[in-house]
């Protein structure tokens, strides 16, 4: 986050859709008047050609990762975990060690097996890759969804409430945001992943794909949070709200039949961008050692196994750098996009 | 427990260098006093003070700077296991059923500041050792009275067990009990010289002085340290302990160990001490090894070092020998040593190269598992595991964060897995790693472990099996094993003070330990020597078995 980030994302002045946005995109002559909201947003969306482009990479993507087990059964003939330290392999009819007695992986052989080439116990690459890919986008999609719901709880619950309700989360929420997230995720996933998780009747073993799920949820929530408590601060003084109490309506109903559905757009515009992000943090804290534990793939971890072959074997690092960099590139622009059409004039940012 | 690669007090066997100390003449114009080089270690060393410093980042520098009373011959293969005298006249005279030890100081010594040296000093060394919590007081806790020094919190109190004389130099140690490798502690760098004013306080940013060939002159912590010629060293005259060639060394902490094998091919570093990078390493041996296109200045070394997985011996399925058995004959050794980018020669003995007791036999081509050199038997193994009902079992694989031994831990839960377990590996971070396998509940099924002894004594290793060493927490004998043969033999052997009298009982034990399959040892490591161009590798880079390079040894090809 940069100095900025108060202005963009806490409270009002981030999330509150201000009148300062350009003319043209204000009044724009080919919105016929009269279509509801979500069909006014994915006609903007058809439009941002850039947007939808980058929208079909990720889902090539998500595709790509889910037919992981096709591939590792159909064409590899090898598992994401099994090790081919003493393997040969036939390559231009030389038999070849898949690594050699210096330990340098194989690489590329643009075939079935070891497509992308080994890792340094012998891993297909391509394997682990999609492997990892269904362990990151699983970690990534999961922890926005806990962090949506969970800051979305907290948000309306102390923007609603006001008052010692308001300072209790706000306080909690400005804690939790002290912390550096990388520091905080790496500090939680240590712990966790030496003795795993025990709160009541919920056990979660050390290497559980749960455990970084929960950890990046829980550390992205003020980010959350925080917006959305400050649109709901400002909704509930609004005249429709007053009409609500005026009609004898209920604080919880005002809340779901009248509140949410106006930070509803928020929530869209965060959903890619959170999931972009947490996928990102998943990769930093598994290239440090406190996300998905191994032999599980994860391209955090296999960017961590390949820079220490980034001379030999470079492969190993930018293979799955290169698909980081696609999906968060990917779910960033699309995110974007989403985010214009919902409200061209909305400032609402997540920094990296 | 496992201590290295940045591992205490390694001791390096002869079986590789043959560099020859006593070759005559260079090609280079032999040998030259003076000058001043830069070298690089990865990490920190745990402590610049003889008290204190385990691991061979330390050890290397340490050694050179105090010499204990007693040390070993700066010199390759199995001379330089030898113990000989260092600041004391002669080796000890022993007696009283081998629980006294009497030496005598040489005359005229003096510390690098000028400072005498006087017999009480030893005493002050100890008990620093003994106050600082040292990793090497228990070795010292066999001293009369030592215990009782260290329960009582009082660090200028006497020890009994040490009388010492400051006019005649004479230093008398009375044990509690015989102890067959106390001249080897003695030769310890814990036993180091220092001042009897030394503070008792780490002192690494400050070290004192001591004498040796060298002296640190700076230590700034996790940046750099520099070592001294020793400018009073050459006036003890102390035979077989060799002066200083090289006036000025310093020592560069750099954790990229990519960018210090990059320096030292390009001669921007002279010595680096760790092996170099794997990812260099195949450049590195075609282009300075012993058959390389270029000069030779990289030749690799076996060391004193076992590499193994700790069976528990208590809990399922290795409670069973026979399903410690079929590991054994189903681990393929030569897929692990591929991990350590060929610096691993895979074995099966439980004593390593170099160690009394140790029998090549039984390493490789006797292994009663099969030759670790070969592929495995696997079918056999599964077979073995299936008539012990053990197919299927869980097992956890425990290691460590520190490379490679994630994927070490990871190849062996595979391997497991290929054998008909179901084996999941847990890597934990070093830090905790021994802690939490060395605990009793922690329950450990297997994992990896290693070890290098502190002295080329067999007893070094007795810890790793020795049933009476087992505790409920800090445990060594990660495996549980607890057998009253290897019991009763290694005390036995432990109030033997002659080794070459017993070096066939040791293999007999050797042997016994393998034969029951109680670890899964795979192999011993080896090192390397790397130098940059400048120095003189064929004349001035002698291993020492004990702890590896001897900086008294590295000259310049050509005076500064």
């Amino acid at each position: 986050m940069t100095a900025s980030r108060d202005e963009e994302i806490l409270g009002s002045p981030g999330t509150e859709f201000s009148l300062d946005a350009p003319a043209e995109l204000a009044h724009d002559p080919a919105e016929r008047p009269g279509l509801g909201p979500w069909r006014l947003t994915a006609r903007r969306l058809r439009r941002n050609k850039m947007a939808l482009a980058f929208g079909v990479v990720f889902i090539a993507l998500v595709a790509a990762c889910l037919a992981a087990p096709l591939w590792a059964d159909n064409v590899a003939h090898t598992s994401a975990e099994e090790n081919h330290l003493s393997d040969t392999i036939v390559l231009d009819g030389k038999t070849t060690n898949v690594v050699d007695l210096l330990g340098k992986p194989i690489g590329p052989t643009w075939g079935g097996e070891f497509f992308l080439g080994a890792d340094g116990n012998g891993r297909d690459i391509m394997v682990r890759l999609l492997y990892g890919g269904r362990n990151s986008l699983l970690v990534g999609i999961s922890a926005a969804l806990g962090t949506i719901l969970m800051g979305l709880v907290l948000g309306l619950l102390a923007g609603y409430s006001r008052g010692p309700v308001d300072s209790v989360i706000s306080r909690a929420m400005d804690v939790l945001w002290a912390f550096p997230v990388i520091l905080l995720g790496v500090a939680i996933g240590t712990v966790l992943a030496v003795q795993g998780l025990e709160l009541g009747p919920l056990t979660l073993e050390s290497d559980s794909l749960l455990i970084p799920i929960l950890i990046i949820s829980v550390i992205y929530i003020p980010y959350l949070a925080r917006p959305v408590r400050g649109q709901v601060l400002a909704i509930r003084e609004r005249e429709f709200i007053e009409a609500a109490r005026a009609q004898g309506m209920g604080s919880a109903r005002i809340v779901f039949t009248e509140v949410l559905p106006n930070v509803a757009s928020t929530l869209v515009v965060f959903l890619p961008l959170m999931i972009a992000n947490a996928i990102l943090l998943e990769a930093a804290l598994s290239f440090l050692g406190a996300g998905i534990q191994p032999p599980n793939p994860s391209w955090g971890t296999m960017i961590a196994e390949g820079v220490e072959r980034i001379i030999s074997a470079p492969h190993l690092a930018i293979v799955p750098g290169a698909m980081l960099v696609l999906t968060v590139l990917s779910l960033n622009v699309f995110g974007e996009g989403v985010r214009d059409a919902l409200d061209p004039r909305a400032r609402v940012r997540i920094e990296h | 427990m496992r201590k290295a690669l940045g591992v205490p007090s390694v001791m390096v066997m002869a079986l590789v260098l043959a560099l020859g100390v006593a070759a005559c003449g260079s090609s280079n114009g032999g040998q030259a006093k003076g000058g001043s080089i830069t070298i690089s270690q990865t990490s920190q060393p745990d402590a610049l003070d003889p008290a204190l410093s385990y691991v061979v980042e330390a050890l290397e520098p340490i050694w050179v700077v105090y010499t204990p009373l007693l040390t070993y011959r700066h010199a390759e293969g199995a001379a330089g296991s030898e113990v000989i005298p260092g600041l004391a006249t002669d080796l000890p005279r022993i007696s009283n059923g081998d629980k006294t030890y009497t030496l005598t100081l040489r005359k005229g010594l003096k510390y690098s500041d000028g400072t005498p040296v006087k017999a009480s000093d030893f005493e002050h060394s100890i008990k620093r050792v003994l106050n600082l919590e040292s990793p090497g007081s228990f070795y010292f806790e066999g001293i009369k009275g030592a215990s009782a020094y260290l329960s009582g919190g009082d660090p200028d109190a006497d020890i009994p067990g040490i009388q010492t004389n400051d006019k005649t130099g004479e230093i008398t140690i009375n044990l509690t009990a015989p102890d067959a490798s106390f001249t080897n502690v003695l030769a310890m760098t814990f036993a180091g010289l220092v001042p009897g004013d030394t503070p008792f306080e780490n002192m690494t940013q400050d070290p004192p002085p001591g004498v040796g060939a060298y002296m640190i002159t700076k230590s700034v912590p996790n940046r750099e340290f520099v070592l001294e010629k020793n400018p009073r060293f050459a006036a003890a005259e102390i035979p077989d302990v060799p002066e200083a060639k090289i006036k000025t060394i310093t020592t560069k902490i750099t954790p990229n160990l990519i960018q210090q094998t990059e320096d030292v091919i390009d001669n921007r570093l002279d010595y680096m001490q760790d092996p170099p990078a794997a990812d260099l390493k195949a450049e590195v041996i075609e282009r300075f090894g012993p058959d390389g296109t270029e000069e030779q200045r990289y030749e690799e070394f076996s060391t004193a070092s076992t590499y193994f997985f700790f069976l528990n011996n208590e809990i399922p399925p290795f409670d069973d020998p026979k399903v410690r058995e079929a590991v054994n004959i189903g681990l393929d050794k030569t897929a692990l040593a591929r991990l350590y980018a060929g610096g691993l020669a895979p074995g099966c003995s439980f004593l390593p190269p170099g160690m009394p007791g140790y029998s090549e036999a039984i390493d490789i081509e006797d292994c009663p598992w099969g030759d670790p050199n070969q592929q495995p038997d696997v079918e056999r193994a599964k077979q073995l595991i299936r008539e012990a009902g053990a197919e299927g079992a869980e097992v956890t694989v425990w290691g460590d964060t520190v490379d490679p031994t994630p994927k070490i831990t990871q190849a062996y839960a595979d391997q497991l897995n290929q054998l008909g377990f179901n084996a999941e590996p847990k890597i934990i971070d070093g830090a905790v790693y021994f802690p939490t396998v060395g605990n009793q509940k922690t329950e450990a099924q297997t994992g990896f472990a290693s070890w290098y002894t502190d002295f080329p004594h067999p007893l070094g290793f007795s810890i790793l099996v020795d049933g009476a060493t087992i505790g409920p927490t800090n445990n060594t004998n990660l495996g549980y094993i607890d057998d009253k043969h290897i019991n009763d033999e290694l005390a036995a052997l432990s109030e033997e003070p002659n080794l070459t009298e017993v070096t066939g009982r040791w293999e007999e034990l050797n042997d016994y330990i393998v034969d029951g399959a109680y670890m899964l040892p795979f192999g011993h490591r080896k090192l390397a020597t790397f130098v940059s161009d400048e120095i003189n590798f064929d004349e001035c880079t002698v291993v020492s078995p004990v702890y590896q390079n001897d900086y008294s040894s590295f000259c310049l090809k050509s005076a500064e």
